[in-house]
């Protein structure tokens, strides 16, 4: 299975690749919901969290403030 | 619409949210209305059955499915990326499961249907009009399902297509069932 999957992934097959790339993403999304969670229970300001994502302030806070 | 719903279908509607706060999702797709079909007594589960189906499994496929959510071991292996280690690791640092749950929080309230949970229960209500019934039940919802391009309708296939049978018996033993009833 595994020769099998790395052959689709590099016979550059869209469908292969678009797959890889929702995964990834999805990955990241909940990685980061997970982190961010994490560190406003440790008392991380919304500044320190966009500061370390890279992202605005109001950015973070839209995503993952109080919903 | 849900006016001309049946009890059961009514009954559909409702458990499709709370499949939803079970797995987590932020919105009611056709799968979470799959699962509530199969789960659930009435005319959609009696032609599973009579179509060869094991409805509860149909409904463990679409939880699984559900569950997954876009997190594809397979494909992301092909990236080089080991999902099994990086659930061990989220589960040592923010406790089992976390990963599945994503960092989401238990919903309150309203959930939301996907548009293509919308169109399952529009088509489900043009299966009763073409049938010439007066009512939305269970059977015209697992029909909408059927009509609808949507994930459950893939779940439905492949158990279908496992079972050595079509889409086209399924929908024949949902029609059979009505007029049995």
């Amino acid at each position: 299975m595994t020769q099998q999957t790395l052959a689709s992934a590099a016979g550059d097959d869209p469908a292969q690749g678009l797959r890889a790339v929702r995964s990834l993403r999805e990955l990241a999304d909940r990685l980061e919901a997970l982190q961010v969670e994490r560190a406003r229970a440790l008392g991380w300001s919304w500044q320190q969290i966009a500061d370390h994502l890279g992202v605005t302030k109001q950015a973070v806070n839209k995503k993952h403030g109080r919903r | 619409m849900f006016e001309r719903f049946s009890k059961d279908a009514r009954a559909v509607v409702v458990e499709a949210q709370t499949v939803a706060r079970q797995v987590g999702t932020s919105s009611i797709d056709t799968r979470h209305l799959l699962v509530a079909v199969a789960e659930a007594p009435g005319p959609a589960l009696d032609a599973l059955r009579a179509a060869g189906l094991d409805p509860a499994a149909v409904a463990v496929d679409a939880r699984s499915d559900l569950t997954s959510g876009g997190l594809d071991a397979e494909a992301l292996a092909s990236l080089g990326i080991d999902l099994d280690s990086v659930r061990r690791q989220a589960d040592a640092t923010f406790g089992t499961g976390a990963l599945e749950r994503g960092g989401r929080k238990h919903r309150k309230g309203h959930i939301p249907f996907t548009p293509d949970a919308k169109k399952a229960l529009e088509l489900a209500l043009r299966e009763a009009i073409r049938l010439a019934d007066t009512g939305i039940d269970g059977g015209h919802l697992l029909l909408g399902i059927l009509r609808a391009d949507c994930p459950a309708g893939r779940v439905l296939e492949a158990a279908l297509h496992d079972a050595g049978t079509d889409v086209p018996a399924l929908r024949t033993a949902v029609e059979e069932q009505r007029t049995a009833a």
